[in-house]
């Protein structure tokens, strides 16, 4: 697991590392990865929770589809994923087709990069939810529901802060998802510099042309995923 | 329960996120009758085709085909090996094999030139190089870097509308099938590749739209025998194959790439 990681430190040109690091390209991709893997884990939440509220609580036929299909982008090939989206909200597709006429285009936009990032990062709160809820003991809400709390103030303050772990760390593994997401981000948003270029699709074209800023980069972008998972650390341990 | 979802979550995200490295061939045992070709993906098409023709006329011989950016290849080959012949749609990566892995018996074997393709149905209207250029339009290339990016660059600078066109570009694709897929999809509005990735099973996807000879760009294609190769005999039975032989032949005739100088 750590030779990769060791390869990548031994093999960077460490003289030029602070010139390449605060490279135009590298600070514009830095700061598009941040602002969209940001938004993608804002509404992998926003979007996710209620899912994983439905699929844990909700009695209903098909919900074992409706899980298949909820985490499905998680174990697709990015690249599947991106043409999916493509199709349906490309400026051609089933949706966006709709949104293009009303003046709204995601393809080679920052936002169909959240868009992509959200694709494939949702499914990761999806299921910290569902499975939070369902190891809570129900029997809590139910307490509280006799005791006149209305499902709003059940919510928010019995099953919210007993779910709290889960969603954090829904939340932080999504943004990882999202930070290093890239055949989806490639192929549905494209690869602009200060648009939709994320660190990932700026390492891949560094590759060609500068391997050693590749690898600076990655570094970079391996700096900014450990310290994400460093910060989930004490969420996952703290019970 | 939730701790050891959570850390199986950790695991999938682990698998899935090695998912999409490339492969090189040279994974099995070498035998003598196989023959790994690292090939431009401009060459794609008509090399798979030759491939099978080439079979029939090797029997026993299996050709296997690593399809891909130019300068991708080139760093794989550098880098990783794998390759008993390498085909470049730039002299620059062939080059940088020449001065890193070593190659033998490097000949020029087809020639390209640039096309502007658009959706059938050509969105933006375009008519000329210089339409590319319209405030509006949106522009795919290559990135800077893979051989058919540079060569568009270069024919834009040629015809001095290369800042105005740059700025209209929306996305720089991996490579020239990124670009053609792009096209076809009518995600963007124009694009520039090569005349030959206009192939029988695109043109209906596509409008072309050609670019006047006095700006646009020749790329030569170099194919060479990658030092190291397991088996010579064959690489240099294929290389004259593409060169001078029947894959020649159908390269120019029906897979749109001129005759080498």
């Amino acid at each position: 697991m750590l030779l990769p990681l060791l390869a990548l430190i031994v093999r960077a040109p460490w003289s030029d590392a602070w010139s390449l690091v605060s490279s135009e390209t590298a600070l514009t991709a830095l700061r598009v990865s941040v602002v969209v893997s940001l938004l993608a884990a804002l509404l992998s939440v926003l979007l996710g929770a209620p899912l994983g509220w439905i699929l844990a609580r909700a009695r209903f036929r098909g919900r074992s589809v409706l899980r298949a299909v909820v985490i499905l982008p998680l174990v697709l090939p990015p690249v599947v994923a991106g043409i999916g989206l493509l199709a349906a909200l490309g400026r051609r597709g089933l949706v966006g087709r709709l949104l293009y006429e009303a003046g709204i285009q995601l393809t080679f936009s920052t936002a169909g990069a959240v868009v992509a990032a959200t694709f494939v990062s949702m499914p990761l709160v999806v299921i910290a939810v569902e499975a939070g809820l369902r190891s809570l003991d129900e029997r809590l809400e139910d307490a509280a529901a006799t005791l006149g709390a209305s499902p709003g103030f059940r919510l928010r303050h019995v099953v919210l802060p007993l779910l709290r772990p889960q969603l954090v760390a829904g939340a932080i593994l999504a943004w990882a998802r999202a930070l290093g997401e890239f055949g989806a981000t490639i192929t549905f948003a494209g690869n602009l510099q200060g648009r939709t270029q994320t660190l990932p699709l700026a390492v891949f074209e560094a590759r060609q042309t500068d391997p050693g800023a590749a690898i600076v980069v990655s570094l970079l972008l391996v700096a900014l995923s450990v310290g994400v998972l460093v910060a989930m650390r004490d969420r996952l341990l703290a019970r | 329960m939730t701790r050891s979802s959570i850390a199986g979550t950790c695991i999938i995200l682990a698998l899935t996120a090695c998912s999409s490295a490339p492969i090189s061939g040279g994974e099995s045992s070498p035998q003598a009758s196989e023959l790994t070709v690292f090939a431009g993906s401009s060459l794609t098409k008509g090399f798979t085709e030759l491939g099978a023709d080439f079979e029939a006329a090797h029997p026993g011989a299996t050709v296997t085909f690593n399809f891909g950016p130019s300068d991708g290849l080139a760093a794989q080959i550098d880098s990783e090996g794998g390759a008993d012949v390498f085909a470049s749609a730039s002299q620059t990566w062939m080059d940088d094999v020449a001065g890193k892995a070593g190659i033998t018996g490097r000949t020029d074997f087809v020639t390209n030139e640039l096309v502007i393709i658009t959706p059938s149905d050509d969105p933006a209207g375009i008519g000329s190089l210089d339409d590319l250029a319209s405030p509006g339009v949106q522009v795919v290339l290559a990135a800077e870097g893979v051989p058919v990016g540079d060569y568009a660059r270069e024919a834009l600078t040629n015809a001095k509308i290369d800042g105005a066109v740059l700025a209209n570009v929306v996305s720089n694709a991996e490579d020239d099938a990124a670009v053609v897929a792009t096209i076809i999809s009518g995600e963007a509005d124009a694009g520039i590749v090569y005349v030959s990735d206009v192939t029988a099973e695109v043109a209906p996807g596509v409008r072309s739209v050609e670019i006047p000879d006095d700006v646009n760009v020749i790329a030569t294609y170099p194919i060479a025998i990658v030092d190291g190769s397991s088996n010579t005999e064959l690489a240099q039975q294929w290389v004259h194959f593409v060169t001078t032989g029947d894959g020649q032949t159908r390269l120019v005739g029906e897979f749109g790439f001129l005759p080498a100088a």
